[in-house]
């Protein structure tokens, strides 16, 4: 009996000793979030609203975030840098205590995290939502230094501004490369929202100038929205070349301002490259990536089916049918959240509820969206219903939208870091 | 006995685990779910212009948008898409959670 009793104790305690050492021992649970972008706020937000007496970190290596989202409409000229660059002022004002330092190694035995400045956090419980790294050398030719020639923009910050001003620089009759990447990458609907944008710009002022899309998908996000937008907006001026028509890219030369694919070779005026992506480095660290370099979790409570005690929220998450976008990373967020004081607790981690919506706009007054609500089922995260926006609709639904699209960065804006 | 104590244990850890996924799967709570809502729609604070806002709405306005939207009887350009996640007993919770913020 003896034996039983202490089996069944260690089995149902589990929870309560080896996951809360620092409750066991009378203080507040830790919970430290790595990475301030929307995943990362969030959780850090909805944790510490949810469970005040919880000690709270976040961890992030910048002073500001710099949003991806609308990021496209400062290229597109519609947008200054001001727009989307936010502080962490809000957020520590909630109470959540913000470390600006990088994540360089977890100990998931020991529960702690160390930091490139020498600190050591403890946890019982580990968010990491450390976005994306490019896998450089990925695609042949390009590296960090070529980043600097052909910007990937792909991180909003200098990157962005660096787009903008070749942009600006281009002669009238230049031809402007976007170079798609394969899935699964960040913000799947960005390059070809990208595309109209610079089509916006381009149009008012280089006019004579084109715009090449290289990708080696047959098929993309929204596309028959953005085909017909492009049709609409700025005939003549986009060619998307897809997998079919041999527009897998397979090299890039910045010095001779040359893409190769299997297409042919083309030069281009302004080169922009999204690369191949994989979990962000501290996720390959903490041992929570697969092979791929993307990161399984539970579909319930977001945390790794790889490490326990952390989980793992935004792009660098395998979250089944949810894109990588800031407002899936922020659902998952608010849902990792939940399961983690319910974890704390001792108790049963919520029955959670995930959704996506991602607005485009390829034009002032043009949006268009995509959106969907997801359950968690024993085989991932899966859709429930959902879908894009009509095409062929009224200019009023894709004025709206593109108000809407103004509503919902407000909206996430506050509910990440407010 | 050894052996016996073995099953058990198995049983019910069995049971427990049976019990966690077995009966139809389980619904989140109206709160969570309103919490994606508010991603758009916005406490006050949040500042949004264009989309209503949904604290204090009225429970018989959003059962009717609501259902309307989801069955196609009321013109939307995204509320429709979202709506078909639900049902009528869904919708009458997050009415309800609505009118009471």
């Amino acid at each position: 009996m003896t034996t039983r009793r202490t089996f069944l104790g260690a089995s149902l305690g589990l929870g309560a000793t080896l996951a809360l050492p620092n409750l066991a021992r009378g203080a507040s649970p830790k919970v430290v979030v790595v990475g301030g972008g929307f995943g990362g706020g969030t959780a850090a937000r909805y944790v510490k609203m949810l469970m005040p007496a919880a000690e709270v970190t976040l961890v992030e290596r910048d002073k500001q975030f710099v949003t991806c989202p609308f990021s496209n409409y400062v290229i597109g000229g519609i947008e200054k840098m001001q727009t989307i660059t936010h502080g962490y002022d809000k957020i520590a004002k909630r109470g959540v205590k913000v470390v600006h330092d990088e994540a360089v190694g977890v100990d998931p035995a020991a529960r702690k995290v160390t930091l490139k400045g020498g600190r050591v956090l403890d946890y019982d419980r580990l968010v990491l939502s450390p976005g994306i790294d490019f896998v450089w050398g990925g695609l042949e030719g390009y590296d960090e230094a070529a980043a600097e020639i052909m910007p990937h923009a792909w991180k909003a910050g200098p990157q962005t501004v660096l787009l903008r001003k070749q942009l600006e620089a281009m002669r009238d009759g230049g031809t402007v490369i976007i170079v798609a990447p394969a899935n699964p990458f960040r913000c799947p609907p960005g390059p070809y929202e990208r595309a109209g944008m610079i089509a916006w710009y381009l149009k008012k002022s280089k006019p004579k100038s084109k715009i090449l899309i290289f990708d080696p998908k047959e098929t993309f996000s929204k596309q028959a929205l953005f085909f017909e937008s492009y049709e609409n907006l700025y005939p003549g001026m986009i060619q998307w070349i897809g997998g079919k028509q041999g527009g897998k890219v397979t090299k890039v030369d910045s010095k001779k301002m040359t893409v190769e694919a299997e297409f042919g070779e083309e030069k281009g005026d302004v080169i922009n490259v999204v690369p191949p992506q994989r979990a962000g480095r501290i996720a390959q660290v903490a041992g929570v990536a697969d092979e791929k370099g993307w990161c399984p979790i539970d579909p319930k409570t977001m945390e790794s089916t790889k490490v326990k005690g952390v989980h793992v929220v935004g792009d660098a998450c395998i979250a089944g049918a949810m894109p990588k976008s800031g407002t899936s990373a922020n659902s998952q967020a608010r849902n990792a959240a939940a399961a983690i004081v319910a974890m704390l607790q001792g108790k049963e981690p919520p029955e959670p509820s995930y959704a996506n919506t991602c607005y485009s706009i390829v034009a002032e007054g043009y949006g268009f969206s995509v959106t969907a609500m997801y359950s968690a089922t024993p085989e991932g995260i899966k859709e429930i219903a959902g879908g894009v926006s009509k095409l062929k609709a009224p200019p009023k639904d894709r004025d709206l939208e593109a108000a809407y699209a103004y509503d919902w960065y407000r909206g996430i804006m506050y509910d990440a870091l407010g | 006995m050894c052996t016996q104590r073995i099953v058990l244990v198995g049983t019910v850890l069995a049971t427990a685990a049976f019990g966690l996924a077995a009966p139809a799967p389980a619904a989140p709570t109206a709160e969570t779910i309103a919490r994606n809502c508010v991603v758009c729609h916005g406490p006050k604070e949040a500042g949004q212009l264009e989309i209503p806002k949904l604290a204090d709405y009225p429970a018989r306005k959003m059962i009717e948008m609501m259902t309307g939207f989801r069955d196609g009887q009321k013109e939307a350009t995204i509320m429709n898409r979202i709506a078909k996640a639900f049902s009528d007993e869904q919708i009458a919770a997050l009415a309800a959670y609505f009118a009471n913020r």
